[in-house]
């Protein structure tokens, strides 16, 4: 070759790739690197050091921190995955009346709000609740649900389908004669699920296990209900970096530092073994659900309904205390609208601001979001793969710590965000990213690549193909990703805590306030609300989805 | 009417070469087919000249003009995919009217012409139907007829039948045949299946690993293969090697196992070691009543298996000295060719192709 020329087909996913760098290395890789240099950078702000380490590692306290942290998390994702294994094998292999709508239940939890979970579990068990009360006033004991075994058991409760999913899908993808081979070589049918059947979906289940190993580690908002005094990694940070007596930058960007390492590691970890694992069979016939009879069935159906619905009582606490009258934190037994009078007399703001706020990140993770996955899925590079790591990036870093970073960077010089709305934005879209580029990536992946190339060959350029047929053809992914978002966006705590300012408080806030405070009915208020904001779309969109589908083909 | 020069066109992806400097020339208004097992880089250098696999090297012109450096969606080419590649959002209408509204075509013509188009494919009336709403043959109809409404200079098709079943596939290929035929278009055909080839192509290059192995009309490879690997990818043939033991007449003797073969080569060396090339039908079943024609050749042996399928009898014969010779004659109810018998054999030594290189 004479001269440097980009092919024609490589302009655009290289314009997509630029643009997508610009961002993410302006949003994310730079916010993380003002973390990590904040971690190890002497007071003059020039020499290196690791006197930082040394100090906030030498208190216990926050040793400690480090320790409840990946203790809680791998308790989690234990049990989790214990729940969600049997639970995916029911479904999958047993017919029983209402299977459809117990999936659609199960998959709720991942639409609501962890945190409002966890102030349930306070408002009905914690120390002035009201099934303690009343246990207490039957003179039952009752222990404690604050720390290990309270912030455990509402992981478990709202994060264990990110177990069961991948896990049920994992079945279902086995064809059957591989099942059908073991038995006729005379393996029982439950050697063979034992034998045959766990063994391929391990890859399923371990992915879904490391989504909740991360997701505990980064979590913010459930330690910051139910801790108390027990020290997690998430709620440190943030205390030393907002501070209400003296802040520590440098000792909250330790921490930060410290909860990314965890996380990359984690993940590093899942895609290295994942690689690596694709027991994928040919899926051409699904196994067929099986005939138990008699207890075996009962037992399994009774199983399946009590972990799906134990799941969602807390949030339909919460729904039935807000429609109750509070005086401080102590609850009276009449019913009212108090709450909500007061919550939008009080807060009519924050409402406003947490639907602008999810609808923009919605948007603009869209936007941003969807051609990435597409240059991921359509094209094969070095380059290409840097992207996917930095696309990817985002969901290893907690949002406590992406939100420091973000104060770091633009707090002072050029950009100046801090104080603003726009960093809110900014803060949700990195943070969602890497969820609508997994979203687009996996309907490019069913979308055949010929269809594009006809349409160029027919003479339409890449970008209106991409325009005008690859969009409208994505079409039902990306608007599930956009509600995912969407909802996701609504109830964020843990960037948002560091980042509002006066007039940009969200819900959230108004409930972690309420929390603090003694306003009890104006959390659970508020909590009812981030129900319904997180339920209703994903209700309509169920409909759309379903109908797009089928008037598709 | 246009033709198709491809010069020195490289392409490697990694340390695979996929396409190794290959030249060559279509004629305009030739139906041309690119033939070879996966992975031999025919597909490449379809993709090649349709614009979406890059050349590290060389050149590709259409009708003496340049297109290798031009993007793919102005190279105005048509081009049939093996999946058909058909918009399932867009009516059959809408599908084959999609490349002229991209070439801002007034809606009264892309009408007419998409109608005029799905008349060409036998496929009246069906504008308003949904993809889904056809079969598998009519959806490859609709992509030749979306291929060639934008009165594309060269027509490509990627391994257009391979989806299709046994029968539909000799239907189709006789209709694409026919179809460019009649419009005299310059067409690029990618097949893998050699009978395929046969019957539609004008003329075929064989492919191997990125090179072209054999170019030339289809009787002409088929019954003169230059190499093994043509010999062997194109149809059945047994591959006897031998050894040349002497001249005979204008050829000479060849002894393969324990029987001589007499080839009418006028080169062979004595001593050397050769390969033979006879097709099965190139063998006939001498019955007692039958003479030999004065160019045919006897041979003997022993039926070791014969397979049944239809218009044709299979079989494995076995001469002396062990050597398996495949025999492919015509169903006769009246054949004693059965397993054990002894039967004779004839061929004419001018239908035997001789390679100067060991058996693989």
């Amino acid at each position: 070759m004479t001269s440097f020329t980009v092919a024609p087909l490589l302009r655009l996913p290289l314009v997509i790739a630029a643009f997508a760098f610009l961002f993410l290395g302006l949003f994310l890789i730079y916010p993380l690197w003002g973390v990590l240099s904040a971690s190890v950078l002497a007071a003059d702000g020039t020499s290196f050091t690791l006197e930082h380490y040394g100090k906030v590692l030498a208190k216990i306290y926050y040793r400690a921190s480090l320790i409840n942290t990946l203790t809680i998390g791998l308790l989690a994702t234990l049990i989790t995955t214990l729940i969600a294994i049997p639970l995916a094998l029911t479904v999958a292999r047993l017919d029983f009346p209402g299977k459809l709508l117990l999936i659609a239940l199960a998959a709720l939890p991942l639409v609501l709000p962890s945190f409002v979970g966890a102030y349930a579990l306070l408002l009905l068990l914690g120390r002035a609740g009201i099934v303690t009360q009343t246990l207490n006033a039957w003179g039952v004991p009752f222990g404690s649900i604050y720390g290990t075994p309270g912030i455990v058991t509402v992981y478990a409760l709202t994060l264990y389908p990110y177990v069961l999913l991948p896990t049920l899908a994992g079945f279902k993808a086995i064809d059957a004669s591989v099942e059908e081979a073991a038995q006729n070589l005379g393996s029982s049918r439950l050697r063979t699920i034992w034998t045959v059947t766990l063994p391929i979906i391990i890859p399923s289940i371990l992915s879904g296990a490391l989504l909740v190993f991360i997701e505990t580690i980064e979590n913010f908002g459930v330690p910051a209900v139910l801790a108390e005094d027990k020290p997690i990694l998430a709620v440190e940070a943030y205390k030393l970096f907002i501070g209400e007596t003296a802040t520590n930058p440098s000792a909250a960007s330790v921490l930060g530092t410290l909860l990314i390492c965890l996380t990359a590691t984690v993940l590093v970890v899942q895609r290295r073994y994942l690689a690596n694992r694709r027991f994928a069979t040919r899926a051409g016939v699904p196994a067929p659900t099986i005939k138990a009879g008699g207890s075996w069935r009962i037992i399994g159906v009774i199983y399946c309904w009590a972990v799906v619905l134990l799941a969602l009582v807390p949030f339909f606490a919460i729904v039935v205390l807000s429609f109750m009258e509070f005086r401080g934190p102590v609850l009276q037994s009449a019913f009212s609208l108090k709450n909500y009078t007061e919550l939008f007399a009080t807060a009519g703001g924050p409402l406003r601001n947490t639907l602008m706020f999810a609808s923009l990140a919605a948007l603009a993770t869209v936007l941003i979001g969807t051609p990435i996955g597409w240059v991921l899925t359509r094209r094969r590079s070095v380059w290409v793969s840097l992207l996917d790591v930095t696309a990817t990036l985002p969901f290893a870093i907690a949002g406590t710590v992406l939100a420091i970073g973000l104060v770091i960077a633009f707090n002072s010089g050029a950009i100046v965000l801090t104080g603003g709305w726009l960093i809110l934005v900014l803060a949700y879209t990195v943070r969602k990213l890497p969820f609508t580029v997994r979203t687009s990536s996996a309907i490019l992946h069913q979308i055949d690549p010929s269809l594009e190339e006809a349409s160029i060959s027919l003479g339409v350029s890449p970008l209106f193909t991409f325009l005008r047929l690859v969009v409208p053809l994505m079409l039902g992914g990306i608007i599930s990703g956009a509600v995912l978002t969407w909802v996701t966006v609504a109830s964020e705590l843990s960037s948002t805590v560091v980042l509002y300012s006066g007039p940009w408080r969200t819900l959230t806030i108004v409930m972690f306030q309420a929390l603090e405070g003694t306003g009890a009915g104006l959390a659970v208020a508020a909590a009812s609300i981030l129900i319904a904001v997180s339920l209703i779309p994903v209700l309509l969109a169920y409909r759309l989805l379903r109908r797009y589908e089928l008037s598709m083909l | 009417m246009t033709d198709i020069r491809i010069s020195n066109v490289s392409r490697s992806f990694g340390s695979v070469v996929a396409v190794d400097n290959i030249s060559l020339e279509i004629k305009a208004g030739e139906f041309f087919t690119l033939l070879g097992p996966s992975g031999c880089g025919k597909t490449t250098l379809l993709r090649m000249i349709a614009g979406f696999a890059e050349l590290d090297g060389g050149q590709i012109s259409i009708g003496g003009k340049r297109i290798d450096t031009l993007a793919p969606h102005r190279r105005n080419i048509g081009m049939v995919f093996q999946n058909y590649a058909i918009f399932p959002t867009l009516t059959v209408a809408g599908n084959v009217g999609y490349g002229l509204k991209a070439r801002k075509v007034a809606s009264a013509d892309i009408a007419k012409r998409v109608g005029e188009a799905l008349a060409l494919v036998r496929l009246q009336g069906y504008g308003e139907r949904w993809p889904h709403q056809l079969s598998g043959g009519q959806l490859q109809r609709v992509a030749i007829a979306r291929a060639l409404v934008i009165r594309p200079e060269v027509l490509l098709l990627d391994e257009p039948l391979s989806n299709l079943d046994a029968r539909l596939r000799v239907d189709m290929r006789g209709e694409i045949r026919d179809l460019q035929q009649r419009l005299k278009i310059t067409t690029v055909y990618v097949t893998h299946d050699q009978e395929e080839a046969l019957a539609v192509s004008q003329r075929i290059a064989v492919m191997q690993t990125g090179q072209i192995e054999q170019l030339g009309a289809p009787r002409e490879i088929y019954r003169r293969p230059v190499s093994l690997f043509a010999a062997q990818f194109l149809g059945m043939t047994n591959l006897l090697p031998g050894i040349v033991e002497g001249r005979q007449g204008g050829g000479a003797r060849v002894r393969v196992g324990a029987v001589d073969l007499v080839i009418a080569d006028a080169a062979a060396r004595q001593g050397e070691a050769v390969t033979l090339c006879l097709r099965p039908e190139a063998l006939r079943i001498l019955a007692a009543s039958d003479a030999l024609l004065t160019e045919e050749v006897r041979l003997e042996g022993t039926v070791r298996h014969a397979e049944f399928i239809g218009a044709l009898i299979r079989l494995d014969v076995e001469l002396a000295g062990g050597t398996l010779l495949k025999v492919a004659v015509l169903d006769d109810p009246h054949s004693r060719a059965t397993p054990g018998s002894r039967i004779v054999l004839a061929y004419d030594p001018a239908r035997l192709t001789i390679f100067r290189a060991a058996c693989p």
